[in-house]
C-alpha cells in the first residue's frame, strides 16, 4: 500500500521563487564583506565562493526534483499509463528532461565563470564577473518557468490521486455513465462516493475498502464508459480502461436494463462486446442493475430478447476466456438494486469467490505455495493409548454459552473500573482475592524479616496443630510441678552485695550519660590508624624486672645501660645547660620566650595541644608536622585567568 | 473465542500472563487496562491473579502451569510464593524448583496431560513437573528449536507450533500430544506463538497485532467457536493462501 505513494514529494517553486530562494540562501550563507587590506587572490577566492556556492544549490534542488518524481519506466504499468493519460507521456518526459539539461547549463555556466574568476585582476572586475554568473544561471532559471508551473501542478494531482495497490485482490466496477457504479460501491464500502442523477458524476478512479472472508479486498469505482473507439475517448473515459487494462482484478459490467441512464439497452451490450478484450483472463459477472424500477421480464418484446440472448451468451463462455480454465468460462449474469439493496451482497461475494478462486489456481501454479503447504496442513493425533484426555470446561462457562448472555449482564466490577474511579488514588490491592484466608484475616501484615529471621523459612501449614500438641505437654509438665522454682534463701552479706552492684551500675550509667553531655566537640572524630606508642623501656623498669628476677643490681649505678639520653626537650643534658648559661642569657628556649611565669607556660602549651590535638583528630593527621594539601594545584591560581591583583589566594 | 490484547503497548501477550483452565496469572503492569480484560472473560469463572516472579513481570515465560499445578523458578522469592499460594485454590500444587533453564516457560510446554520439554532439561526437574503437574513428559524439539515452549502453545483441545515445523513433524508431535496441531503465526507474522497467544479450552488471548486470518486459524484449531481444526484445510485455505503468499 505504501509501494506506490506519491504524497511526499517536495513542492515545486515557480521560476520567480526558485531563483530568489537560491540567491537570498547565497547571500545569507556566504561572507559579504570586503576590507581594504584583502590580497587579490583572497578576493578572487571570495567571489569564486559565491558563484559555487550558487551552482550548486541550484544543482542539489533541481536534482531532487528530477529524483522524487516517479520514473515512468519504473513505476507499474498501471501507474505509468495513467499518468500517460492525465499528464501526457511526452510533456512530462520533457519537463523533467528540460530541467535535467538547465541543471547541466548552470553547471557550465559556473565552470566557465570559475575559470575567468581565476583571471580577475581588481575587486571591480571580479565583482561584476560575479555578477554576469549569477545573471545568466537566473536567465537560465527564468526560462524554465512554464516548465516548473507545469510540474507543480503534476505533483498537485499525484498527490490526490487514491492508493492504489495493483497486486491486492481488486473488484473494478465499470459500465455506461449513471447506470449505479458508485451507489454500488457506496453499498459495499465506505468509500462515501458522490452519487447524482447525471453523468460523469464520477470524474476519476475512487477506492474502497471490504471485507470478505477475512481479507482486505479493494474495490475501484471507476468513470463511465461510452461506446466509441478508442482513439476518441476522453481523460475521464481513459482512466477507468486504464484499471481494467493493467489491474488483475475481478470486473463487475453494470448494465441498466430500465434505459434510465440515457442509453439504449443495445448501446450498453455493444459496448460491452467491444471492450470484452480488457476483460481477458479475468473474473467478470454481468450485473443488471436497478430492478426496482424494472425487471427484464416487464420489458418491451425487443428488449427483453436483447437480455435474453445477452444471457445466453454469456452462459455459453466468455470468448475470450475459453482457455479451458473452467472457472472463468462462464459469466454469471446477476441481478441487483443498489436502491433497495437487493441482491448486492451476492455480487460481491459472487465477486469475490471468482477473484479469489483465480488468484489461487494463479499462485498453485507458482512455487509460492510450497513454502506454506506446510501451514495448511491440520496434523490430527493417530491414538497411541486407550486413555481419555477431555477437555476441561467449568460448566458456568457451557451454560453460559448456551444461554448466549455473555454480554448482557456483567454484574462484576472491573479492577480497571475502579482504577479510574480511584483516580491518583488507587493502590493495586494484591490481598483482595485471596480464595481460602478469612476476610478480616487477608490485609493482616506479614514481615519479610522478622529479627533476622526470614518468615517464609518458618511457614507451617501444621502449625496450629503442632502448637496443640505442645501446649498440651507444657500443661503435663505445669502439672508434674516441673516449673516449681525452689526459694533460695539470700544472707545478710549476699544482699548488701547486691544493693551495692546495683549502685554501682547506676552511678556507672550517669557518669556515663554526663561526660557525653559535658563532651566539647560533637563533630566526628576520625580514629587514627595506630596510636603513638608509650615509652615502656627505661633504665629504671628494667632494673626493678631485673631484681624481680634475683640478680644482684647494687652497683649498676654507672652501668652503661642507664647512659641513655631523655628524648623530651624539657630535660635537656645538665653539660649543655651549663654552656648555655655561661654562653648568654639573651636566647631562652622558644617555648619560655614572651611568658612571665611557669603557670602562664603551662597554660600557653595547653591551649597549643588543645589547637593541635583538634587539627589532627579532624582530619585524622598524624601530628602538627602531618601537613595535608587536598589540592596540589588548584585549577582558578594555574590557568592563567586571574585578573588583576587576584594573585594571592590566602 | 480469542481477544485481542496489548500489554502496555506490547503484543507479546504469553510474556505477561499465563492461562490455565483452573486459574489464570496476570502480570502487575503500571495500569489495569490488561489485567481487566482477563477480569472481564474470566474472572467469573476461574481465579485472575497478579503476580511477580523474581520481581519481573515476564511471568509468562518464567512459569510453567496448566490446570493442576504450577512449576516456578528458584528465582521466586518467598513473598511471591507465599502471595501465589494465598491466590490459588489449595488443590492446585505450586512448587519451586531449582533448575538451571530458569525460563520453566521456554523451555516446557504442556496442557493438562502431556508436556513436551527442552532436551537438556534437569532429570529432576522433569520428575517434579511429572509429579506437579500431572503430565507425561517428551523431550522433545520443534522445528529444530529446543526451545519448546517458545515455539509451542497447547490446550487440551488443539495446539499451535512455529510456521516452520514440517508436516511430519508436526504429524509426530500430534500423535505424542494426542491434540490436533497446525503450524501458524500470530501478531502479523511473528514464529514465537507461545508469545503471542495464551489459551485455554475456552477463551484465547493473543496480541493486538494478529490479524483475521491468524484469528480465524486460532479459533479453529483450538475449537474456541463452532468451527472444526478441519476447516484449515477445506473452507479456509483459499484465503489462506492468498494472504500468505
Amino acid at each position: 500500500m505504501s509501494l506506490y505513494n506519491f504524497k511526499k514529494i517536495a513542492v515545486v517553486p515557480t521560476a520567480k521563487d526558485f531563483i530568489d530562494i537560491i540567491l537570498s540562501k547565497t547571500q545569507r550563507k556566504t561572507p559579504t564583506v570586503i576590507h581594504k587590506n584583502y590580497k587579490i587572490t583572497r578576493i578572487r577566492a571570495f567571489y569564486i565562493r559565491k558563484v559555487k556556492y550558487t551552482q550548486q544549490n541550484f544543482h542539489d534542488r533541481l536534482s531532487r526534483i528530477i529524483q522524487e518524481f516517479p520514473k515512468l519506466d519504473d513505476v507499474h504499468p498501471f501507474y505509468a499509463d495513467l499518468m500517460n493519460v492525465l499528464y501526457d507521456k511526452d510533456h512530462y518526459k520533457l519537463g523533467l528532461g528540460q530541467l535535467n539539461t538547465a541543471r547541466h547549463l548552470i553547471d557550465n555556466v559556473a565552470k566557465d565563470y570559475v575559470r575567468l574568476l581565476k583571471f580577475g585582476d581588481s575587486l571591480y572586475r571580479c565583482k561584476q564577473l560575479k555578477r554576469a554568473a549569477l545573471g545568466r544561471m537566473a536567465t537560465i532559471m527564468k526560462r524554465q518557468a512554464a516548465n516548473l508551473t507545469y510540474l507543480e501542478q503534476v505533483r498537485q494531482h499525484l498527490a490526490r490521486l487514491p492508493s492504489i495497490d495493483p497486486y491486492t485482490r481488486t473488484i473494478i466496477i465499470c459500465g455506461f455513465p449513471n447506470v449505479g457504479k458508485s451507489s454500488f460501491i457506496n453499498k459495499i464500502t465506505r468509500a462515501d462516493v458522490e452519487v447524482q442523477p447525471y453523468a460523469f458524476t464520477t470524474k476519476s478512479l475512487y477506492v474502497g475498502h471490504t471485507d470478505y472472508k477475512y481479507l482486505r479486498w479493494q474495490v475501484i469505482d471507476t468513470p463511465g464508459i461510452l461506446d466509441h473507439p478508442l482513439e476518441e475517448r476522453n481523460v475521464i473515459e481513459m482512466q477507468a480502461v486504464t484499471a481494467l487494462a493493467h489491474l488483475r482484478a475481478a470486473v463487475l459490467y453494470f448494465i441498466d436494463p430500465s434505459e434510465q441512464c440515457g442509453h439504449s439497452i443495445e448501446e450498453q451490450i455493444s459496448l460491452f462486446e467491444s471492450i470484452k478484450p480488457l476483460f481477458n483472463n479475468k473474473p467478470l459477472i454481468v450485473v443488471l442493475n436497478k430492478m426496482d424500477v424494472v425487471t427484464p421480464e416487464d420489458l418491451a418484446e425487443q428488449k427483453r430478447l436483447l437480455i435474453q440472448e445477452l444471457e445466453a451468451n454469456c452462459a455459453k463462455g466468455n470468448i475470450v476466456n475459453a482457455d479451458g480454465n473452467s472457472e472463468l468460462r462462464t459469466v454469471p449474469v446477476m441481478r441487483t438494486s443498489t436502491m433497495t439493496g437487493a441482491g448486492v451482497q451476492e455480487v460481491k461475494i459472487e465477486a469475490c469467490e471468482r477473484l479469489l478462486g483465480h488468484r489461487v489456481t494463479e499462485k498453485c501454479r507458482t512455487k509460492k505455495v510450497d513454502g506454506i503447504l506446510n501451514r495448511l496442513h491440520v496434523a490430527m493425533p493417530a491414538p497411541r493409548d486407550g486413555k481419555t484426555r477431555p477437555p476441561v470446561i467449568p460448566e458456568s462457562v457451557l451454560k453460559k454459552r448456551e444461554k448466549m448472555i455473555e454480554k448482557e449482564n456483567r454484574k462484576r466490577k472491573l479492577e480497571r473500573e475502579i482504577e479510574l474511579e480511584e483516580g491518583d488514588d488507587y493502590v493495586l490491592d494484591l490481598q483482595k482475592n485471596y480464595s481460602e484466608i478469612a476476610e478480616e484475616e487477608r490485609h493482616d501484615p506479614i514481615p519479610e524479616f522478622w529479627e533476622g529471621h526470614n518468615i517464609a523459612d518458618y511457614i507451617d501449614p501444621e502449625i496450629f496443630d503442632k502448637l496443640d500438641e505442645l501446649e498440651r505437654e507444657e500443661e503435663l509438665r505445669v502439672a508434674g510441678g516441673m516449673y516449681a522454682t525452689p526459694k533460695i534463701e539470700l544472707d545478710e552479706t549476699m544482699r548488701e552485695i547486691r544493693e551495692l552492684a546495683v549502685q554501682i551500675r547506676n552511678k556507672k550509667a550517669v557518669l556515663k550519660d554526663e561526660s557525653r553531655l559535658v563532651k566539647q566537640s560533637t563533630k566526628p572524630v576520625m580514629p587514627r590508624t595506630s596510636r603513638a606508642r608509650d615509652r615502656d623501656r627505661s633504665a629504671a623498669g628494667l632494673r626493678h624486672q631485673m631484681e624481680q628476677l634475683g640478680v644482684d643490681m647494687s652497683d649498676t649505678k654507672e652501668a652503661n645501660f642507664t647512659k641513655s639520653r631523655s628524648r623530651s626537650r624539657s630535660l635537656s643534658v645538665p653539660a649543655k645547660r651549663a654552656r648555655v648559661e655561661s654562653r648568654s642569657v639573651s636566647r631562652p628556649a622558644r617555648d619560655t620566650q614572651g611568658v612571665k611565669d611557669v603557670a602562664m607556660q603551662k597554660r600557653a602549651k595547653h591551649m597549643a595541644h588543645v589547637a593541635i590535638s583538634k587539627k589532627t583528630k579532624k582530619m585524622g593527621l598524624k601530628g602538627e608536622a602531618d601537613r595535608f594539601i587536598g589540592t596540589k594545584m588548584p585549577k582558578h591560581l594555574f590557568a592563567g585567568k586571574r585578573g588583576v591583583g587576584k594573585t594571592d589566594r590566602r | 473465542m480469542a481477544v485481542r490484547v496489548q500489554f502496555e503497548n506490547n503484543n507479546e501477550v504469553g510474556v505477561f500472563s499465563k492461562l490455565t483452565n483452573s486459574y489464570c496469572l496476570v502480570a502487575i503492569g503500571g495500569s489495569e487496562n490488561f489485567y481487566s480484560v482477563f477480569e472481564a472473560e474470566l474472572a467469573d469463572t476461574i481465579p485472575v491473579v497478579h503476580v511477580s516472579i523474581a520481581g519481573c513481570r515476564i511471568i509468562g515465560r518464567m512459569s510453567v502451569a496448566n490446570k493442576n499445578g504450577l512449576l516456578v523458578p528458584s528465582s521466586t522469592t518467598d513473598t511471591e510464593l507465599q502471595h501465589i499460594r494465598n491466590s490459588l485454590p489449595d488443590r492446585v500444587k505450586v512448587q519451586r524448583v531449582e533448575e538451571r533453564l530458569s525460563a520453566l516457560g521456554n523451555v516446557i510446554a504442556c496442557n493438562d496431560y502431556v508436556a513436551l520439554v527442552h532436551p537438556d532439561l534437569d532429570k529432576d526437574t522433569e520428575e517434579i513437573l511429572a509429579d506437579t503437574l500431572d503430565v507425561e513428559v517428551f523431550r522433545q524439539t520443534v522445528a529444530g528449536n529446543v526451545l519448546v515452549g517458545s515455539y509451542t502453545t497447547l490446550s487440551n483441545r488443539g495446539g499451535m507450533v512455529h510456521p516452520k515445523t514440517t508436516i511430519q513433524d508436526q504429524d509426530e508431535l500430534s500423535s505424542l500430544l494426542q491434540v490436533p496441531l497446525v503450524a501458524g503465526t500470530v501478531n502479523r507474522g511473528s514464529d514465537v506463538v507461545a508469545a503471542g497467544l495464551v489459551v485455554n479450552d475456552w477463551r484465547a488471548f493473543c496480541g493486538m497485532d494478529t490479524t483475521s486470518t491468524e484469528i480465524s486459524v486460532i479459533e479453529s484449531v483450538f475449537k474456541l467457536n463452532d468451527a472444526q481444526p478441519t476447516a484449515i484445510t477445506s473452507t479456509m485455505r483459499a484465503s489462506l493462501i492468498d494472504s500468505m503468499s
